[in-house]
């Protein structure tokens, strides 16, 4: 095909960020208009190159025609909206019911967190897989952490071993979600600050493990409700189309939850503590956009 | 040409149902179709007709066949559905009353 219409099919494959399946159907039905259009341009006299020129003005900016399309399909349905947040509301269950305590509950939640990013990893990887693989990797970091309370000598092998490889399998799986769309990578690291921000206020130096599990114990219906909020923000992501709103969202939350963790501390998160986090959470729901461009460049180069 | 445009945006999933109702059509079909049948009214934004179409897809109105073409070529012909059939008659039901009351008032006085 001329270049001309190459690059511009190109460029709507570049801003569609659909699932690969959708995007090819897409690309196939633009290149069967252009066919048609370049016959019946020819037929009429007009030479290639001047065909191919009216032919991507006739279509109009590929940019405007990738959004509308993504936007035609990026509102998923209330199963997929329940089915996305469904991690965080199990998560806030847990805590808000106090089964955070039982082994069996944490091993139910683990299998099924664990059991659901492996089957959408390997099934098209659906908007509705993103929540899941960021819980599925909470326990490497969990671990990671455990490991430093080992006794001395051992806790060198994990800073050495364990905390490289796992950052290791966490940013591998960023930056394949980030070349998908880098929404879903900030959708999968969604937690994160909350997280941060309330393992902060239970501050677990010290008298561990005692005094750790008596504060989570203490904190664990707000624990709870925040991570309810999380699952209405998910739910409201993906009923919404537009891309600006659907990342306002996910900042919305953070901002809110971090808030929550602040307010319900008892005054146990301060305030530089708290403007820390919220840096961290701007980081870590943004940076992928520019990781995103950067990646795309890189791969430009290397085609 | 903006005011056109306008009018048109409301009108646009109308249209489509109302030619994919009749027969299968595909997309630049479609394009053709609009222009011929409307003396040269209708002319879309060529890029723009596949956001609507994906739209009345997802929304069950029609549905998208893939066929195989004799040269080899493949082309996707949209079928309206059941569901697309029962809102274009609503459609078209309300485009009547609005065309008809429109009329009563814009039509100059005869004597």
């Amino acid at each position: 095909m001329i270049t001309a219409l190459s690059y511009y099919l190109d460029s709507v494959r570049g801003s569609l960020r659909l699932d690969p399946s959708s995007e090819g159907e897409i690309i196939s039905e633009l290149e069967t208009h252009i066919e048609d259009e370049l016959q019946e341009l020819r037929e009429a006299g007009l030479s290639e190159d001047e065909a191919a020129e009216i032919c991507v003005k006739l279509l109009g900016s590929a940019k405007l025609v990738a959004r509308q399309i993504y936007e035609a399909h990026s509102q998923g349905t209330w199963r997929q909206a329940l089915l996305a947040s469904m991690p965080h509301l199990l998560f806030g269950l847990l805590f808000a019911l106090n089964w955070w305590q039982g082994i069996g509950w944490l091993l139910i939640m683990l299998i099924l967190v664990l059991s659901m990013a492996v089957y959408g990893w390997w099934h098209g990887r659906p908007t509705w897989l993103f929540p899941w693989l960021g819980y599925s990797l909470l326990p490497v970091v969990v671990a990671g952490l455990f490991l430093l309370y080992l006794p001395k000598g051992w806790s060198w092998l994990a800073i050495l071993v364990y905390i490289p490889l796992a950052l290791w399998l966490v940013y591998s799986i960023t930056v394949q979600t980030i070349k998908r769309d880098w929404l879903y990578s900030s959708l999968m690291l969604l937690p994160v600050p909350t997280i941060i921000g309330w393992f902060l206020a239970v501050e677990p130096i010290g008298k561990f493990p005692e005094y750790w599990l008596e504060r989570i114990h203490h904190f664990a219906p707000w624990i709870g409700l925040s991570f309810l909020a999380l699952a209405v923000a998910v739910a409201t992501f993906i009923r919404l189309r537009q891309r600006w709103l659907k990342a306002s969202v996910l900042v919305m939350s953070g901002l809110l939850t971090l808030t929550m963790v602040a307010y319900y501390a008892d005054g146990r998160l301060s305030l530089p503590a708290f403007l820390v986090l919220i840096l961290v959470m701007l980081n870590l729901y943004l940076s992928p956009a520019l990781m995103e461009r950067k990646l795309r460049r890189v791969d430009k180069r290397g085609s | 040409m903006a005011q056109r445009r306008e009018l048109m945006k409301g009108s646009t999933a109308s249209l489509l149902l109302c030619l994919i109702g009749q027969q299968p059509m595909y997309g630049y079909q479609i394009i053709k179709e609009l222009e011929t049948r409307s003396q040269g009214y209708f002319k879309f934004k060529e890029g723009t007709l596949y956001p609507a179409l994906h739209r009345l897809e997802r929304a069950g109105l029609i549905i998208g066949k893939w066929q195989t073409l004799p040269s080899g070529r493949q082309r996707k012909y949209y079928h309206i559905t059941d569901k697309g059939r029962s809102t274009l008659v609503a459609k078209r039901s309300q485009w009547q009353e609005f065309l008809a009351a429109m009329n009563l008032i814009i039509q100059p006085v005869t004597a």
